[in-house]
């Protein structure tokens, strides 16, 4: 029942940076996400390490990502002609790599700001906004798999 | 369970996998340093819930979607080359694991060879991906 598995061949290396951009993305806000949370669970010094841990990651491995999920998600959609396509799958990727570009922005932000402001202390409100905030991105993520791979009409 | 579903569940498990690979990865490179060593271990629980779930789930999920749909066979070569890339993964994420599993319950030193078997796991996931999206042999 599907209609089309085999692809043409030059759609292939878009593919690929989007899946494996958005694969890296998702990773990399995890391992934020659990360093974080961890950090908050904890009151030992090591909180402050796990703070440092998180924002870095978002800074150096998120960022990065999305643009390597984002570009090749544009490349791959010109090779399909669906630029101007008004799917609704199309549009909720948008949804999630646009809306969840601009809160990946924020925690990144927020989660550095905490850094620079208590750089040896436990988490404070700051990062544990950004803990929260990547959760939700997680969930996002979730949300944009789902919408990729089903395809709802 | 239609084709949608399976697909959407295998993918998600591949992305769980990756994600332990990621955090097994960040525990390797804290490693290097003496004083972020038993920090970096707070990641390990995690990791070794996601890798053995994700890679099952992924293997599992993975065959439904071969025999569901009649366009694949477990006999083509893209799939048969990406079970044995999934169990070289799993054998290698499994040493990984075991290996943190140990360091954090029994204080055991870092394995020095832990930054090798990351890139090797990284790799091997990697070339699955390559096989996944590109499919070679298939018609």
């Amino acid at each position: 029942m599907t209609a089309l598995i085999i692809r043409p061949d030059s759609w292939n290396l878009p593919l690929l940076l989007h899946v494996g951009g958005a694969m890296a993305l998702v990773a990399s806000v995890t391992v934020a996400a659990v360093a974080l949370i961890q950090g908050w669970r904890t009151s030992d010094p090591s909180a402050a390490a796990l703070k440092r841990f998180g924002a870095r990651t978002l800074l150096y491995a998120a960022i990065p990502s999305f643009f390597v999920m984002r570009i090749a998600a544009e490349w791959i959609l010109s090779k399909e002609g669906l630029e101007n396509s008004n799917a609704t799958w199309i549009g909720d990727g948008f949804l999630a790599a646009d809306f969840g570009g601009l809160v990946l922005l924020i925690t990144t932000i927020v989660a550095n700001v905490a850094v620079r402001r208590g750089p040896d202390s436990g988490l404070g409100k700051l990062a544990k906004v950004a803990a929260s905030l990547s959760v939700v991105l997680i969930a996002l993520y979730v949300f944009a798999v789902w919408a990729m791979t089903t395809k709802p009409a | 369970m239609g084709y949608s579903t399976l697909l959407f569940l295998h993918v998600t498990s591949a992305f769980t996998m990756v994600t332990a690979a990621g955090l097994f990865l960040a525990i390797a490179l804290a490693q290097r340093s003496e004083r972020h060593s038993a920090t970096a271990l707070r990641l390990a629980p995690v990791a070794g819930i996601l890798f053995p779930v994700g890679g099952l789930l992924a293997i599992v999920f993975g065959v439904w979607l071969a025999l569901h749909d009649s366009q694949y066979s477990l006999g083509d070569g893209w799939i048969i080359a990406a079970i044995v890339l999934w169990v070289i993964g799993s054998a290698i994420g499994g040493r990984i694991s075991g290996g943190y599993r140990k360091m954090a319950s029994a204080g055991a030193s870092p394995d020095p060879s832990a930054l090798v078997l990351n890139l090797a796991f990284i790799v091997t996931l990697l070339v699955i991906l390559i096989d996944m999206i590109y499919k070679p042999g298939a018609s």
